[in-house]
């Protein structure tokens, strides 16, 4: 029987926030934990730090509630939406794809003809929201919104497929984290952070500001369980993964042994990562003020950056375990 | 001297993320010209030299002493490797390598190849991608997995050679021939009186985009931090305004990176002293030590020494010792002049 919060988890995924607009994200998740933690705060950057008291070493855990996204660079006299990306956003996942404005404005992506397929470019696209007009569009939007995909959240047995799941699944880890710890050994800064998608901006400030003593950034990272996909030894379902690696940080070896540790004495299924492109707020951290002693907990997901995101049940609840395991050590 | 401890430097095994051991030949070198030794979080070495001065001023030397290499990715099923880069590594240079896996024990392994016999035609004029490429440790998957685990790092396995005259080749010149620099100028300094605290950093993480040298410049926060590092070499295939040449001295940096009165203090001395110098321009991001330091708190006046090196990011990089004395030399005679000085003045634009 699946411990999984399945109203929780649809909430924190069919919210809208991507980079820079997080607000609406950012008061569910504030409004989910207010009786869970001692004080709760927001940064000048808007990250939501919620901090669980204790005596001991001071660690800060980080999951990005930003998503990716786009925004509307021009509108044009029949109303259609020219647009540009919000972090890493392929012009081949987003074609004919529906997107949701603040307002649940809703759209869908079309194009311009093409010669050939590859030619494809989001320069080449636009946003169509059923109007016949500039000035009926611009009653509902403006340049400058932002939108993110919209997609519905599904729960199939052990798998979850949505929108966003990088990275409120690592919130949602986070936020089951928080509520899981009743007396903790050490001072826990859950920090919910923005702008991780473009460039871990949210974290970086973020660290400055809590200063810990170690750094657990939960996130998604990628697998190598599809057909004929790209060589890496991570599975969806075969548990959290303890990252050794990827383009933003080497994980400090200390922090993985510890992890590694903690997951063996407690039989928590894990595996160990080696992400070859994509970053993570670990990279930030670890390099804030004179260093941080870092590491990632990162939940396997096929297809990261896709309207349809997917991981499994199972690892969820592995990476929740190894996170609280680990923040009463 | 210098020759000895670039070849113990670059024997060692210290792959990005991983410089411990290369951290204790530093040490063993350092400790005797230095007042403090301190590690960071980071796993950075700090070699401290008080200066005379009561409120002195404070200058970082860093270079880093990291290397590039392999990591693990996969074990396949019949026990051979698969590999993935830390830093630039040119996959070019890869085929038949012989490198180290540092397992629960160093294991040795070759990069295997293809027989020309039967390659096919349009194969022999590609080069191999990395992700086809395997590393052989002669053991079955079972056996394999008793010593490796995911995430090892992997070395190339290379001693240093002696070629004519003062050049030297092996792998990770880039950049221990800048932490022999930094040797080579705290041991002028034993000889010599200065006012400013001497930091001689030697840095991790450097080639995957200077994450030590951030930190430890924070934490040290000096007034001026000089990078040493390595610069393009001129070869036949390279054009000569891109490049400085071996055994001509140094390099100085000058550009935005680098603040322009400590360039103009560094030719300065070079002149005095008759050092040999060259000019290094670099307009935008030097990708050293020097353009993490520069934007650390409220700035840091930096400059940027360049060991001219041939054949970078391969095995058989290749330095003139002369070059190193020379940079040495000039870093020390560098921080003597600054006795006195009142540096706020100095560095005013």
């Amino acid at each position: 029987m699946s411990k999984i919060n399945n109203d929780l988890l649809k909430k924190l995924l069919e919210t809208f926030g991507p980079s820079g607009n997080e607000e609406t994200i950012r008061e569910i998740i504030r409004e989910e934990i207010k009786d869970y933690a001692d004080e709760i705060k927001v940064d000048a950057l808007g990250n939501l730090i919620a901090i669980k008291k204790g005596q001991g070493k001071k660690i800060m855990v980080a999951g990005h509630m930003d998503e990716i996204g786009i925004m509307v660079s021009n509108i044009d006299e029949n109303g259609f939406l020219r647009f540009t990306n919000i972090g890493g956003v392929s012009p081949f996942t987003a074609l004919y794809q529906r997107v949701m404005f603040v307002d649940g404005t809703l759209g869908v992506v079309g194009m311009e003809k093409l010669d050939e397929m590859k030619d494809l470019a989001l320069s080449k696209m636009f946003i169509d929201i059923g109007v016949y007009s500039k000035e009926e569009a611009m009653k509902k939007v403006n340049v400058g919104d932002v939108a993110c995909f919209y997609t519905p959240f599904v729960q199939n047995g052990d798998y979850i497929m949505s929108k966003a799941l990088d990275d409120r699944i690592g919130c949602y880890v986070a936020i089951e984290a928080l509520k899981a710890l009743k007396d903790c050994a050490n001072e826990v800064y859950f920090v919910f952070t923005v702008q991780e998608e473009v460039g871990l901006r949210g974290a970086r400030t973020a660290a400055y500001g809590v200063d810990p003593d170690m750094g657990i950034a939960i996130d998604v990272t990628t697998t190598g369980d599809t057909p004929k996909c790209k060589t890496m030894d991570v599975k969806m379902g075969n548990g959290a993964a303890i990252k050794v690696k990827d383009s933003s940080i080497l994980t400090h070896p200390e922090v993985k042994k510890l992890m590694v540790e903690v997951a063996k004495e407690n039989n928590i299924p894990y595996q160990l990562e080696i992400l070859e492109a994509g970053g993570t707020d670990s990279g930030a951290i670890h390099i804030t003020r004179s260093g941080v002693p870092s590491g990632v907990i990162s939940i396997p997901c096929r297809y990261v950056h896709s309207p349809s995101e997917m991981v499994s049940v199972k690892d969820v609840e592995s990476a929740i375990e190894l996170l609280c395991k680990i923040l009463q050590k | 001297m210098v020759r000895e401890l670039l070849k113990e430097l670059v024997e060692t095994h210290g792959l990005t993320g991983y410089e411990s051991e290369t951290a204790k030949i530093v040490e063993k070198y350092f400790r005797p010209y230095s007042d403090e030794i301190k590690l960071d979080k980071m796993g950075s070495l700090s070699a401290i030299k008080k200066g005379k001065s009561q409120n002195p001023n404070r200058i970082m030397l860093a270079a880093h002493m990291d290397e590039i290499g392999l990591m693990v990715k996969k074990i396949d099923e019949k026990g051979f490797i698969q590999f993935t880069n830390v830093g630039g590594v040119d996959q070019r240079t890869l085929l038949t390598q012989e490198v180290i896996i540092h397992g629960k024990e160093d294991l040795f392994g070759v990069i295997g190849s293809k027989p020309p016999h039967i390659l096919e035609a349009s194969e022999r004029k590609k080069s191999v991608k990395m992700e086809d490429m395997l590393i052989d440790v002669g053991l079955s998957k079972e056996e394999a997995e008793k010593y490796i685990s995911l995430g090892d790092p992997i070395t190339i396995r290379r001693k240093m050679l002696n070629l004519q005259d003062d050049m030297v080749a092996g792998k990770a010149l880039d950049d221990r021939a800048g932490v022999a620099v930094m040797y080579e100028c705290l041991r002028e300094l034993s000889n010599m009186n200065h006012d400013c605290d001497v930091y001689a950093v030697a840095t991790v993480q450097e080639e995957v985009g200077y994450r030590g040298a951030i930190p430890a410049a924070f934490n040290i926060s000096p007034d001026i931090g000089i990078a040493i590092d390595v610069g393009f070499a001129s070869t036949p295939e390279l054009s000569k305004d891109d490049t400085a040449d071996l055994g001509k001295g140094p390099a100085i940096g000058f550009g935005a990176n680098i603040h322009p009165k400590v360039y103009d203090r560094l030719i300065k001395i070079a002149k005095e002293y008759n050092i040999p110098w060259q000019q290094d321009i670099c307009p935008g991001a030097t990708g050293t030590d020097a353009w993490g330091m520069q934007v650390t708190r409220c700035g840091v006046a930096t400059g940027l020494l360049s060991i001219p090196l041939r054949y970078m990011h391969t095995s058989v990089e290749t330095v003139d010792i002369n070059d190193i004395k020379n940079a040495g030399k000039l870093l020390a005679y560098f921080i003597v002049s600054l006795n006195g000085e009142d540096l706020e003045g100095m560095l005013c634009y």
